[in-house]
């Protein structure tokens, strides 16, 4: 029998197809055709980039946009929202409108073409998230700006368009609609409850356990309760933070070690798995909510958004969490050949 | 002693901006070479050795920004410019490789002072 379930934080409805109950390996991945030849990302080309705003990792006195960096940062190229210009907001009648200002930026992740996320070694992938706090701070003393999305999309199916492994952030100057959805619901559920609802979800995910994936002393990773695709996965901070901006230290590696076991099992699971996955952190001008979290949503791509997701806001996932989050579980990192950082990392 | 004129390579699938940008190119002082797809316009580029290649993206076979990657492969500093009806294809992040996007339009304005750009950059 089919279940629907409801976001708690939302309120968005998803049909779980039990009856199909696809397990890993039935969702067979096709190989990304290798496209080889001339990426712009590449170290020794970086004069085909506009110059970069951040780069990690280059010797001392090495000038800047030239080889040697572990990470950078760049504007885009030809960006879809213009950095220059003031910003001016204006109402046709009942529609509104402003000029496009913003900022388009990519995370070249790695100087290694071929290295994913997931095979990172964690100093790096704690680089990553270093430049994401980085670029959000400095965005954020612009006051034409309201937020900074951060995304990455992985593989073709999922709208990465160059191999080498990258992520993109952009600065609005509106808060992006699915997060105020997620700002409104948790504040209604704060001013009923007079609790952080993140805070519960994370407390209700650690006490049963049918849905977690993985945890440690700062996050918990677990399996989405009302997902929009297959495996969709969240990891959020244990500890009440709802600016990403704040995070420390400590808890950049934490945050790496539990997502880089996340991206392995995913990958042990569902060899190739396509993906976005998303930060989500409170808007620049309200940065301390005590009814938000920051956090992660992975999301692999691995069904189609059609007619009725559209129409409805509807999604169908034919994998229930519960299993989604057993499967990646039940995976053994050391068998497969892999590091395993272990649940409890 | 007559100027050597800036050799343009021009690769579209559709004839009719061929006949367009050669009049137009060739009042400009250019000389104007035509491909009408990818595997065409990487043999004229190794045989002619144009100074500027104009390269659209939506071409059936081998799409520009393979060509594009092919031709910046072993001729990195050969200024590509890609010249497309379609702005969207300026967020796959391979049109990067390209010195300049254009969006296809029958005023050669702006892709006449591109290609002056892009020759006077690579001192050609």
């Amino acid at each position: 029998m089919p279940e629907l379930r409801r976001d708690p934080i939302v309120g968005r409805w998803v049909i779980i197809a039990k009856e199909r109950g696809k397990r890993p390996h039935d969702f067979v991945i096709p190989k990304d055709e290798v496209k080889g030849g001339f990426c712009p990302l590449c170290p020794g080309h970086e004069y085909t980039t506009p110059p970069e705003v951040l780069a990690y990792g280059r010797p001392e006195g090495a000038p800047p946009n030239s080889p040697g960096w572990t990470l950078r940062v760049v504007p885009n190229k030809f960006p879809a929202l213009r950095i220059e210009g003031e910003l001016w907001k204006e109402g046709e009648g009942i529609y509104d409108k402003m000029n496009g200002i913003g900022a388009h930026e990519v995370i070249i992740e790695t100087p290694h073409h071929h290295e994913t996320l997931s095979q990172m070694p964690l100093e790096r992938l704690v680089q990553v998230f270093w430049a994401y706090r980085d670029r959000m701070v400095d965005l954020s003393r612009d006051t034409r700006f309201s937020y900074v999305i951060i995304f990455k999309n992985f593989g073709r199916a999922a709208g990465a368009s160059l191999e080498h492994s990258h992520s993109q952030l952009i600065a609005l100057p509106i808060v992006p609609y699915l997060v105020s959805q997620e700002l409104k619901g948790s504040k209604l559920y704060y001013e009923y409850k007079e609790r952080c609802i993140f805070c519960d979800i994370v407390r209700q995910e650690l006490q049963t356990g049918t849905r977690l994936i993985a945890e440690n002393h700062e996050f918990v990773a677990f399996s989405a309760f009302a997902p929009r695709q297959p495996f969709e996965t969240w990891i959020v901070p244990k500890r009440h933070h709802s600016d990403f901006r704040t995070i420390d230290e400590s808890q950049f590696q934490a945050l790496a070690e539990i997502f880089s076991l996340v991206l392995k099992r995913l990958e042990a699971a569902i060899p190739r798995c396509p993906y976005n996955f998303v930060l989500h952190t409170a808007p620049f001008k309200e940065p301390y909510l005590e009814h938000y979290h920051w956090h992660f949503e992975l999301l692999p791509k691995l069904t189609q958004i059609a007619g009725f997701e559209w129409g409805t806001g509807f999604f169908i996932t034919p994998t229930a969490p519960e299993d989604a989050a057993h499967f990646l579980r039940e995976i053994n990192l050391v068998e497969e050949g892999g590091q395993d950082d272990g649940e409890k990392a | 002693m007559t100027e050597k004129k800036p050799k343009v390579l021009i690769v579209d699938d559709e004839e009719s901006i061929h006949l367009v940008y050669r009049e137009e190119l060739e009042e400009e002082g250019y000389q104007v070479l035509s491909a009408l797809d990818g595997p065409t316009a990487l043999e004229l580029v190794e045989k002619e050795r144009p100074d500027v290649v104009v390269l659209d993206i939506n071409m059936p076979g081998m799409d520009g920004l393979e060509v594009l990657r092919k031709i910046k492969e072993k001729y990195p500093t050969l200024p590509v410019i890609l010249c497309s009806a379609y702005p969207e294809f300026k967020q796959d992040l391979s049109s990067w490789a390209s010195d300049d996007y254009i969006v296809k339009s029958y005023d050669l304005g702006e892709l006449k002072a591109s290609l002056k750009r892009n020759l006077a950059k690579a001192g050609r």
